[in-house]
């Protein structure tokens, strides 16, 4: 196939000319083979100039182009979308970032910036002759369900947002609690096993006894925190200490707890093994406050290496201060511990007045606590990773908060750290809301950029199936690795590490990358 | 011939590496002219292969940059990256070529200060041992 190139020079406005000489570039581009035109603008995100570039491409029957402008993230959608339209396939549109790789960090060189431009361009257009058109493919949803795990605080924000896109919403709940939330909840299953991919998983669910399938979209993690059992030296040796989230629960409906009443950060004060978790500041002064509401004249310490009360939660610390409530701070000098010829009396060193204080109590609470026990079930059953403490991974950042490394599942709320009930709702919403977006749609798109095996090449060694982050190649029924598209997201680790050379990334195949970079190392420097 | 100018060639990841590329561009950091960039999907697309023809066609220095390893897009790709850029190193070794010249680099996409400084290393060391079998060391 002959390559007719157009190439777009972008002035960004009016940076690039007061570097670069823009008639040499545009002479070294039209007197390279396959160019057929070449355009300069003062910007190619201005709709209008964009325009005039897809309408010069078709007249000039360019099939591919090389636009020379900023960063690809910026501009790449509405470029690929206005090639579109003029016939030209969106993976046939090479970008060279000149504004942020020439221009702007070596304007004080402008030779040197020429240079660096002109090869550069050299090596976009060596690459353009090399790309191929690939198309993305769609497949429909086969549901239209978002399964949410888990049906505490989180879980029902989920549930709440996912509906107001318009999905159908099941809850999974391990325990038997009811709950009020849109959509179908199922008490006493569990999630055991996943098939699938993004769009169209198929779960395998524990209810009750029965064993049974269920198809969905996406799936929403909110198995929340271990917010019922206690982990830790202080826990073990007290054998009816609560968690602070249990006290929550008397506080608010049950019989008030026996006073008086004492508050520890960690059931593991001098170790390692837990650490003070972050909502345990602003939730333990809540609790606090909600008790001495309650009945004013129960004595309450709270027992903290420091309190870090932020943001407006700092006015609770004031309040409960203010209440009665008796602060005691603790530092390594003089762990809490348990008095050893009475087990309701905890021991402590005032880290403020250098007394021990020696403190009887009622009812212990302890505002730390372990992970989910679940969790480890369900990252197992959806393949997913985990954290080193207990919780979810969370996917990278640029993926989003909510999402863990696997797209179409989101995780959101204590299931990634234990946090206040505000922030989960919020998570829970956030990832609701994402869950939903992407379900309502009912389209799944996939493929363009993804691996290829050459089967001639491969020897199944099974290389590729023990590296991909993502389970996609698989060894077919012809002894030779295969690779599921719906699943490839394109990161090319197989292609890379495949002993044979059987695997190749479409749009970034092993000569695409070696002739781009023999053509820059042949260039001036 | 005139005074030898050092050749560097980076390849990059276009995920968290490219952001910090452009990051440290956009905050007004001068960037050494002597780095042309490749950019790949992931640092784990980059094989042994790449590199060392980099190093064939003339490079002085090659280095890879890829995302944080626990924030990885592609999850495990730095990674991986990185245990291909040792194994090149090795091979390196063997071959009698400074082990300097490759190196792998993880940044983070808010990090403006970092690529400056992977360019200026690696510059330095381009600098230092000059072409493959002319500086450095006498063969």
């Amino acid at each position: 196939m002959k390559a007719a190139i157009q190439v777009v020079i972008c002035k960004c406005c009016t940076d690039v000319p007061l570097v670069l000489d823009l008639s040499r570039l545009e002479k070294l581009a039209s007197d390279s083979d396959n160019v057929v035109s070449v355009a300069v603008v003062n910007a190619v995100c201005d709709g209008k100039e964009l325009a005039g570039i897809v309408k010069n491409a078709v007249e000039k029957e360019a099939d591919r182009a090389v636009v020379l402008a900023c960063h690809k993230k910026d501009f790449s959608p509405a470029l690929a979308k206005a090639y579109k339209r003029a016939g030209i396939n969106e993976f046939l549109v090479e970008i060279v970032n000149l504004r942020e790789e020439v221009v702007v960090p070596i304007k004080d060189d402008k030779e040197r910036a020429q240079a660096k431009a002109e090869t550069i361009l050299n090596a976009a257009l060596a690459r353009a002759r090399m790309l191929t058109p690939l198309e993305r493919k769609k497949e429909d949803m086969r549901t239209r369900n978002v399964v949410i795990i888990g049906a505490g605080v989180t879980g029902q924000a989920a549930a709440g947002a996912a509906s107001e896109s318009g999905v159908h919403t099941i809850i999974i709940e391990k325990s038997t609690r009811t709950v009020k939330a849109p959509g179908i909840i199922m008490s006493r299953s569990q999630v055991v096993g996943a098939k699938g991919y993004s769009g169209n998983y198929e779960l395998e669910i524990q209810a009750g006894e029965k064993s049974e399938t269920l198809e969905c979209a996406a799936i929403v993690i909110a198995s929340g925190g271990g917010w019922t059992h206690l982990k830790g030296p202080l826990a073990k040796s007290v054998k009816d200490s609560i968690p602070l989230y249990e006290l929550f629960l008397r506080v608010r409906s049950g019989p008030a707890p026996k006073g008086p009443i004492v508050v520890i950060d960690t059931p593991d004060p001098a170790g390692k093994t837990m650490k003070t978790q972050d909502y345990a500041w602003a939730a333990a002064l809540e609790t606090v406050i909600d008790l001495k509401k309650r009945s004013p004249e129960t004595v309450v310490y709270v027992v903290f290496q420091e309190m870090r009360a932020f943001g407006v939660s700092e006015l609770d610390y004031k309040l409960a201060a203010e209440m009665g409530v008796k602060f005691v701070r603790y530092d390594k000098g003089g762990f809490p511990k348990i008095d050893q010829k009475d087990p309701h009396k905890i021991v402590v060193k005032d880290a403020s007045q250098g007394d021990v204080l020696s403190v009887p109590f009622g009812t212990l609470a302890f505002a730390s606590i372990p992970m989910n026990e679940s969790n480890q079930v369900i990252a197992d059953a959806l393949r997913i990773p985990m954290a080193q403490d207990g919780g979810i991974r969370r996917g990278s950042l640029q993926r989003g908060p909510v999402s863990t490394p696997r797209p179409g599942i989101f995780v959101c709320g204590s299931a990634l750290f234990p946090k206040p009930r505000e922030v989960a709702r919020a998570e829970g919403e956030a990832a609701g809301s994402l869950a939903g977006e992407y379900v309502k749609g009912g389209v799944i798109e996939f493929g363009g950029s993804v691996a290829q095996v050459t089967a001639e090449k491969c020897s199944a060694c099974l290389t590729c199936v023990r590296t991909c982050p993502y389970e996609a190649p698989f060894i077919g029924a012809a002894s030779k690795a295969e690779i599921r598209t719906q699943l490839c997201q394109g990161c090319g680790v197989c292609a890379g590490i495949c002993p044979s050379k059987a695997i190749d990334i479409l749009h970034y195949t092993d000569d695409q990358v070696m002739e781009q970079t023999r053509v820059i190392l042949g260039g001036d420097f | 011939m005139a005074e030898h100018r050092p050749r560097v060639v980076g390849f990059c990841c276009e995920k968290h590496a490219m952001d910090a590329v452009v990051l440290s561009s956009r905050s007004g950091r001068k960037i050494d002219a002597s780095v042309r960039l490749v950019q790949v999907p992931c640092a784990g697309r980059v094989d042994g292969m790449h590199i060392l023809r980099a190093l064939e066609d003339g490079a002085d220095a090659v280095f890879v940059l890829g995302c944080l390893e626990k924030n990885c897009y592609y999850d495990t790709g730095s990674i991986e990256g990185r245990k291909r850029v040792n194994y090149v190193k090795s091979m390196l070794a063997e071959a009698g070529v400074e082990q300097e010249r490759v190196e792998m680099f993880n940044v983070a996409s808010s990090n403006a200060w970092m690529y400056p400084e992977v360019v200026s290393k690696m510059v330095e060391v381009a600098k230092r041992l000059g072409p493959i079998g002319r500086g450095g060391e006498e063969r």
